[in-house]
């Protein structure tokens, strides 16, 4: 879709404009080793869409930085450069390259990455982020709801199941800095999250479901785990959100109007 | 030549995993080992020669109407003698095969053929056309159980290649590949590259995807 400026680029470098504060506080914390990190990230995901222009003459996207940004934060820390190549390379290709680029693909890139090396190399060190970078996620949220390319209702969604567990006595997991932070990078990706207004709602109230769900029960496992695995059950899901959000407004529509 | 023609056919061009998709169940279960994967062709590759054979051979005698159930029973015999020879003299694979081998009874591969060569065809091309599918399926199985295996142990054939960071080498072994999705993430790229080589095979598009332009000023 094209409306006067906004077509998939100007998205995704307003996403990137309001992931900003998140990045920079995330880099100010970590130093020049993670500028090192999401330099190397960045070069993995651009040469791939570099390599698709090239051969499907598929146009490249800024999304690719997101991809990079979002692996460079999450991914573990002690695998070999071999290891990270091949799942930033199958996230990138895989599920997003070969559906016909950024806004064709149905699960995010970099969710896709983080599963395949969570599955493929199980003891792998997860990395933990810092406080301050779960406070960027408020302005990141602000300004990305604010621009539109992030979805307000599923943020309200995420919000309203986090205030109802905290009014049922049930306990937040700790480290909330990275469910936060996948929430915007990963979950409210507007390219596979639901599309509907009442989808919406549902797929941010079933991501902080599923997460506290996995937080109590799933013993032994890092918050990036049970995050990236909640924001795959949930992307999975968005479609039948969608359907059921359809669903029930030609039900209402029906029995309105006969 | 028609015969080598019948028996190269199914190998790439018409073969019955990557272009029919058949038999992808067994395809997916026994490919974690190579060595399953090598016992499992042959047992696939025996059982479709021999029932090809039988069929071809009693084809102007079974009746039209129950001719499904006469092959079933000619295969499920056949797959009963095999998972005997299996038990019997490589007790540890058929432990490690289970089902899936009494499970080649159901194979659609193995029904395909029957009945649409063997049912219409004389014994000598109706067995060569199935040695040609069987090889096919083993070829496609082969390669999908050697990559599993290397990628997710370091191994082939039980023979350690590459040393593991358990073993104080270097590779990090991918459980991945020790799991079943990984088993359809490599058949779609087998199919992807076959077809890309291929191209007469790539199949016509559903969709045409909307021409992006500016809207009109």
């Amino acid at each position: 879709m094209i409306r006067g400026l906004w077509d998939r680029e100007t998205v995704a470098l307003m996403l990137l404009a309001a992931i900003l504060p998140v990045a920079v506080t995330w880099l100010v914390i970590e130093g020049p080793w993670a500028l090192a990190r999401l330099g190397f990230f960045l070069l993995v995901a651009g040469l791939w869409h570099v390599l698709w222009m090239l051969a499907r003459a598929q146009p490249p996207s800024f999304a690719g930085a997101l991809t990079a940004l979002a692996l460079a934060m999450l991914a573990p820390e002690d695998l070999g450069i071999f290891a990270l190549v091949l799942g930033t390379s199958f996230g990138v290709v895989m599920a997003e390259l070969a559906f016909g680029g950024w806004g064709r693909n149905i699960l995010n890139p970099a969710t896709v990455a983080l599963a395949f090396l969570g599955f493929s190399f199980p003891a792998s060190g997860w990395p933990g982020l810092a406080i301050p970078v779960g406070w960027a996620v408020i302005p990141a949220a602000l300004i990305g709801a604010a621009f539109g390319v992030i979805s307000a209702r599923l943020l309200l969604g995420a919000l309203a199941v986090m205030a109802l567990a905290a009014l049922a006595g049930i306990p937040f997991p700790d480290k909330l800095a990275i469910y936060g932070v996948v929430l915007v990078l990963l979950v409210a990706d507007p390219v596979t999250s639901a599309t509907t207004a009442l989808g919406r709602w549902l797929n941010g109230a079933l991501y902080a479901a599923l997460a506290l769900m996995f937080a109590a029960y799933w013993t032994g496992a890092h918050p990036v785990q049970l995050a990236v695995s909640a924001a795959l059950l949930t992307s999975l899901a968005a479609p039948l959100l969608d359907e059921i959000a359809i669903a029930l407004w030609l039900t209402l529509r029906r029995r309105r109007l006969g | 030549m028609a015969l080598w023609t019948t028996l190269t056919t199914p190998l790439i061009r018409q073969n019955p995993i990557t272009l029919q998709i058949l038999g992808l169940c067994s395809a997916l279960a026994v490919t974690t080992k190579l060595d399953t994967a090598l016992t499992m062709s042959v047992a696939l590759t025996v059982v479709l020669v021999l029932s090809a054979f039988a069929v071809s051979l009693i084809r102007r005698h079974i009746p039209g109407t129950i001719r499904l159930i006469v092959q079933i029973i000619i295969v499920a015999s056949l797959v009963i003698v095999i998972d005997q020879v299996l038990q019997a003299y490589f007790f540890d694979i058929s432990q490690r095969l289970s089902v899936f081998v009494a499970l080649i009874t159901t194979n659609c591969l193995v029904l395909g053929r029957t009945e649409s060569f063997a049912r219409s065809n004389p014994p000598l091309p109706s067995m060569v056309d199935a040695l040609g599918n069987g090889l096919g399926y083993s070829l496609i199985l082969v390669i999908i159980g050697s990559l599993r295996e290397f990628l997710g142990t370091g191994a082939l054939l039980g023979y350690q290649i590459l040393r593991t960071t358990d073993q104080g080498g270097w590779f990090q072994p991918l459980s991945l590949m020790q799991l079943a999705p990984s088993a359809f993430f490599l058949l779609g790229l087998l199919v992807w590259a076959i077809r890309s080589i291929r191209t007469e095979q790539t199949e016509p598009t559903e969709h045409e995807a909307p021409r992006v332009t500016e809207p009109a000023e």
